[in-house]
């Protein structure tokens, strides 16, 4: 799920950033380090979308750098329990599929996979059904609904099911 | 609650078995109800001849006469329930084989029935025959009505005993009141043959069943107790009446069992061997000891069980046998288990002969007295050589077990029974459980309580009561897909993943680590947030790490198995994993060096690179490790190998900009070159066979400290006001460094030169010649003006010298033989111009060296490699070792009043050890630097024997110098001349009692007081100070000199 936040995090900037662009350096520093980061709490920050308010800087003994408190709004995705996601299938082995939804990682076991599909190896290692109408192989969308998470410091990592109602393949890249 | 519905349930099963045998038995009954001669009962019977519902109802009454019967008899007998049984020949009530495995339980179940029959018993006939009476005309009147009137009866008396139950909680003293007392008859404990106990048991009960004449009243054989039969009877004669004639039964010698001791012989502590069919367990001995074994058939009198396994036998000698060829005995060889094909035994011309099994009716095959079926091997066994507590097939062989036509659910099913024996205490608070036993069946809830054997849980249902008692047997742990759990125990033990799926018992997870499905038993699980992947180390090495295997081969460890480890061998373009076990490792290889990839680009590790070429091109991820020209790429998306790619270096390329590159890592790693470059060669072999942190360790982090590679060490002041402080450098300004007192709580300033920075810090348990070393610090004036021309030597060999210090060490410690010894040698017995004839030693060897070290200023940073050859080269070294020997000129200038004699620096001198010369300046008193495993240190003031050059005298220590060694004046009194004397020369004197002490060691150290008893080892002091009594070891206190 995609939230739209605001966070706040202190920024070191060093001393020969200072000037007329100091507010931009600050920004743009910001953005490096903050985009596409993971937290626990949050998830991942995807884009920052505006700086609410940046604090008087303070300056640090011996070093130099200014420590600036900024606020800042973002829009974060964090994947829940029981969410419904559409994602992109990234791998297909015999033990299941990885899909990746954004920067999330889903692992969808075979085991959750509706049964009528059966695992095909070759070059294009796919899921089929036995009627072949079916198919899910690398760059399928699909839609999944996530049973599991796990959040690392760097990552999410879930794990995901297609065998429900209304899920599963959406768009199939040979067709389309 | 649960139990009593389980009472009521058993009733309920009681009556239905009743049922057939009464109508099987109908004609039995008539007769002995003529027999009893009931007159009431003789019209009845006419009638029911021509009435059909009345003989419902008769039956009914039969049947609840029935019952009270049994009742009675298990009771132990009443009189007249007796005398029915007598009249009866059936055998069956007096065997009770059910009572002797039964658990306790169990028989406190039965105790309360009883209890309830027995109090009930007076009321009821009345009940009965007025019921009778009232009945039967409307039983005469409509079918219906008469059914419904039964079912009503029926509620009565069960709703009624179980509503009875409720009420009445079999308290401790209806316990008591059911004990034997001195009118019940007696058991007498008779000797038979071994392993006949059951058989004279049935003899006996035949013989009762033939001649009811004999008075005894029951045989009990216990199956732990061999030799021995228990009979129950009023008087000894009676016993000896019954064996009689007995050939088992040696009855020479009977013997009463006292009273208190009666309920003991029946109170069995059973195991609770749950020995049912498709058990799972384990062969103790023989051929298939510690296979796993399904239990196909169980015999319960002969105590032999038939179990299923899979056949280890080797055909081809089987064949041989058969043949009547002589079959060649290999005792170590035992057949891999393996399913019999008959095929394959046809071949071999096995024939085996297909014989129906009369009990059950299968086919088995028979070959040579073995009994096959489906591939597998039937065996009958006894129930000793099969181990059936704690059985935890894993699933590999529980996949063997599984039927070639069956699919997944027969093993699954199967699997329920392993739960039974399981070992107990699994679950915990909080546990998460469902029940799969029982009525309660898929109940979901919570562990709250856990007991024995009950476990209390908490409900999902709200409309259920709050806690819920369940057998442990009943429950099982529940997960749900998506929990992410840890598995406890098992061949899996500590990985970590997500629940995939729930398969009753069985739970498929996907590893966090590995990303490949395990299954496991949910028994083994508890769910956890951590993330392992199992067990991630052994010995030193850790999961990921790069190691040096035997045969000079490398790699990097993607898995850690219980014992070995799985490493992907450092074969560019061709995955090669190897298991490899701990003793082939060599060492982990740390360092790794920047290389060259594609466009002359230098990649380091952590650097971010795309295979262009070769059969794992398009692969990228960072850089993990680089031996050898050989990359390992770690991509998360690669699923095999634990994400490791191997590839050549020259078919990378580069993704992004190399942290190498970045300002000053740059700029070290030239420095490297040079530095590291030589360990890599092989020339130098022993140096991988250390192990451990390679030498060249700590020589990298002060590389890489650069210039401030002393900020953050601790060093010890060697000159100025505070010369032997020890402290850790704050900060390095221009010449001169800050540093922060460890002793004192402030930072000052000294000058560069005057701090050493290789102290033997932190611990005072060092190796001893490196106290000797420390104690050479006297010398340093003499070498100052050494420094000059050293210090370009001094510069560049700063790493190796560490290296040489701790290395050969290192090897001394374990290996005599390593190179240094013989230098070490050499160095005690202060000959030093054999320094100079070893140069393979110089850069470890010289130890006063590590002085010079530190003595900065002179530009430490990077010194050109050319410096490096030089510091090895023998010339230099000994010119520094043309020096070394000052420190053992009696009068160093400058030195502490301590004038050594060499001896102190000989290893293993207590003196050399905790007090450098240079901590002189800390606080002799402090008990750290005592150093518990050193003993009492000694204290100004206190009385010692002195026993140097061979005579004993006493005399007072007067100062303790700084090298652990002490100033004592002779004399009891010290008055005396005054001597140095050596730790190891003096002793302190033991005090007597009442003699002023002095205690040397613990948190009094120091302090004063009076020994006013001793007690074995310890003293009892009265503390001067405090006047606080205490009891301290004899060891720390020594003798006050009178002053």
């Amino acid at each position: 799920m995609f939230f739209h936040i605001v966070l706040e995090r202190n920024m070191q900037l060093h001393p020969r950033h200072f000037g007329r662009n100091l507010r931009e350096n600050l920004v743009s520093k910001l953005m490096k380090d903050v985009e596409g980061t993971c937290s626990g709490q949050h998830g991942f920050v995807v884009a920052i979308t505006g700086i609410e308010n940046i604090g008087k800087g303070m300056i640090r003994d011996g070093t130099g750098f200014v420590s600036f408190p900024i606020k800042y709004q973002c829009v974060v995705f964090r994947p829940f329990k029981g969410e419904i996601l559409e994602a992109v299938v990234t791998m297909v082995n015999k033990m299941g599929f990885f899909a990746e939804a954004g920067p999330v990682q889903i692992f969808v076991s075979n085991h959750l996979i509706p049964d009528d599909m059966e695992f095909q190896t070759g070059d294009m290692p796919n899921y089929t059904t036995s009627d072949g109408s079916v198919k899910i192989q690398k760059d399928s969308e699909v839609r999944l609904k996530i049973i599991g998470t796990r959040v690392d410091a760097t990552e999410i990592f879930c794990i995901g099911t297609i065998k429900d109602d209304f899920l599963g393949v959406i768009n199939d890249p040979t067709t389309a | 609650m649960a139990r009593h519905r389980d009472e009521y349930e058993d009733e309920m099963e009681e009556e239905e078995e009743y049922d057939p045998d009464q109508a099987i038995d109908e004609d039995d009954e008539e007769e002995e109800e003529e027999e009893r001669g009931g007159g009431r009962r003789r019209p009845s019977q006419k009638r029911r001849r021509s009435d059909f519902i009345d003989d419902v109802a008769e039956e009914d009454d039969d049947e609840e006469e029935e019952e009270y019967g049994e009742d009675d008899e298990a009771y132990g007998g009443g009189g007249a329930s007796r005398k029915r049984k007598n009249k009866r020949p059936s055998g069956s009530q007096f065997l009770d084989i059910e009572a002797e495995v039964d658990t306790d339980e169990e028989e406190e179940d039965e105790e309360g029935d009883d209890d309830f029959i027995a109090d009930n018993a007076p009321d009821l006939p009345e009940e009965e025959d007025g019921r009778r009476m009232r009945h039967r005309p409307l039983m005469q009147e409509d079918e219906q009505e008469d059914l419904e009137e039964i079912e009503r009866n029926l509620q009565e008396r069960y709703g009624k005993s179980s509503h009875r139950e409720y009420d009445e909680d079999t308290t401790d003293v209806d316990q008591q009141a059911l004990l034997p007392s001195v009118r019940d008859p007696k058991l007498w404990m008779v000797k038979c043959a071994i392993g006949r106990e059951r058989e004279v048991a049935v003899c006996l009960m035949q013989k009762y069943i033939d001649k009811p004449e004999l008075q005894i009243r029951s045989v009990i054989a216990l199956d732990h107790l061999k030799n021995y039969v228990y009979v129950e009877a009023d008087k000894e004669a009676h016993v000896r009446e019954a064996c009689k004639g007995l050939r088992n039964i040696f009855g020479q010698k009977i013997m009463l069992v006292p009273i208190r001791e009666m309920t003991d012989v029946l109170s069995v502590e059973s195991k609770a061997i749950d020995l049912s069919r498709d058990t799972w367990v384990r062969m103790k001995s023989g051929t298939y000891k510690g296979d796993l074994a399904q239990v196909a058939d169980v015999d319960n009198v002969r105590q032999r069980v038939t179990v299923k396994l899979i056949p280890r036998i080797d055909l081809q000698a089987l064949a041989n046998k058969m043949d009547g060829r002589e079959v060649v005995r290999t005792k170590a060889f035992v057949p891999p288990p393996r399913l019999l094909n008959i095929e394959e035994a046809r071949e071999l011309h096995i024939l085996g002969d297909r014989k129906q099994d009369r009990m059950t009716g299968d086919y088995y095959q028979t070959i040579n007295g073995m009994m096959f079926k489906d591939g597998f091997l039937y065996k009958a066994v006894s129930i000793k050589s099969i181990s059936t507590q704690n059985i935890h097939p894993t699933f590999d062989e529980l996949e063997k077990f599984r039927k070639p036509s069956e699919n997944g659910d027969g093993d699954v099913a199967s699997l329920s029974t392993l739960f039974s024996n399981r070992k107990k205490g699994h679950f915990l608070k909080g546990d998460a459980v469902i029940v799969v036993k029982g009525d309660l069946k898929n109940l979901k809830g919570w562990v709250e309580k856990v007991e024995e054997e009950t476990v209390h849980i908490r409900p999902e249902m709200k409309e259920l009561p709050k806690t819920l008692a369940i057998n442990e047997k009943e429950l099982c742990k529940y997960f749900e897909p998506g929990n992410h759990v840890k598995v406890v125990s098992g061949t899996q033990e500590g990985a970590t993943g997500m629940v995939v799926k729930v398969e009753q018992h069985v739970l498929i997870i996907l590893s966090d680590v590995t990303k490949e499905h395990i299954r496991v038993f949910a028994d083994d699980v508890v769910e956890s947030s951590e993330v392992t992947s199992g067990i991630t180390r052994i010995g030193a090495y850790e999961l990921h790490d790069l190691v040096l295997l035997d045969n000079n081969s490398f790699g990097v460890i993607i898995r850690v198995e219980s014992e070995a480890f799985q490493v992907l061998k450092g074969v560019p373009d061709r995955p090669e994993v190897a298991l490899v076990k701990l003793r082939e490792v060599k060492c982990k290889i740390e360092k790794s060096f920047p290389v060259e990839v594609k466009y002359k680009h230098k990649v380091s590790v952590k650097d971010v690179v795309r295979v262009i070429d070769g059969p794992c091109e398009g692969k990228q991820g960072p850089v993990q490790h680089i031996y050898r020209g050989v990359l390992f790429i770690f991509d998360r998306h690669h699923l095999e190998h634990a994400g490791f790619i191997c590839v050549k270096s020259h078919n990378c390329a580069l993704v992004g900009g190399s942290r190498a590159n970045g300002d000053r890592n740059g700029n070290s790693n030239s420095r490297y070159d040079h530095l590291r470059t030589p360990p890599r060669v092989p020339q130098s072999p022993n140096r991988f066979s250390r192990g451990g942190p390679p030498s060249n360790y700590g020589g990298r982090n002060r590389g890489g400290r650069g210039h401030d590679g002393l900020v953050g060490t601790t060093v010890k002041i060697r000159q100025g006001a505070y010369k032997g402080y020890r402290g850790r450098v704050v900060e390095v300004k221009g010449p001169n460094v800050r540093v922060e007192l460890e002793s004192q709580m402030k930072v000052v300033t000294v000058d560069r030169n005057c701090i050493s920075d290789n102290v033997a810090v932190t611990t005072p348990y060092r190796d001893t010649s490196r106290y000797g070393m420390g104690s050479e610090t006297p010398m340093h004036p003499s070498r100052t003006p050494l420094h000059p021309y050293m210090t370009p030597m001094r510069d560049a060999a700063a790493t190796p010298i560490h290296d040489g210090m701790r290395t050969p060490m290192r090897d001394r410690a374990w290996n005599p033989y390593a190179p240094m010894s013989p230098a070490r040698d050499n160095w005690e017995e202060g000959n030093p111009a054999s320094w100079g004839a070893s140069p393979q030693y110089q850069p470890g060897s010289p130890p006063s060296r590590a002085y010079e070290a530190p003595t900065p200023g002179s530009g430490w940073a990077n010194t050109p490699g050319g410096n490096y050859s030089e510091a090895g080269t023998p010339r230099d070294s000994s010119s520094a070792y043309a020096n070394a020997p000052s420190p053992y000129l009696p009068s160093t200038p400058g030195g502490q009043p301590m004038t050594p004699n060499s001896a102190s620096y000989l290893p293993g001198t207590p003196g050399g050890q905790p007090m450098t010369p240079g901590t002189g300046g800390l606080d002799m008193l402090s008990p750290v630097i005592g150093g518990d495993s050193e003993g009492p240190w000694f204290l100004p003031d206190i009385l010692v024997s002195v026993h140097s050059s061979g005579e004993e005298t006493t005399g007072v220590v007067r100062e303790v110098l700084p090298d652990g060694s002490c100033r004592v004046a002779i004399g009891s009194g010290g008055n005396g001349e005054t001597i140095i004397a050596l730790p190891n020369e003096m002793e302190a004197v033991v005090p007597k009692k009442s003699d002023k002490i002095k205690i040397m060691g613990g948190s009094l150290r120091g302090a004063t007081g009076k020994l006013i008893g001793v007690d074995g080892t310890d003293g009892i002091v009265k503390v001067d100070d405090t006047l606080d009594v205490k009891i301290l070891d004899l060891a720390i206190l020594s003798k006050l000199a009178q002053s």
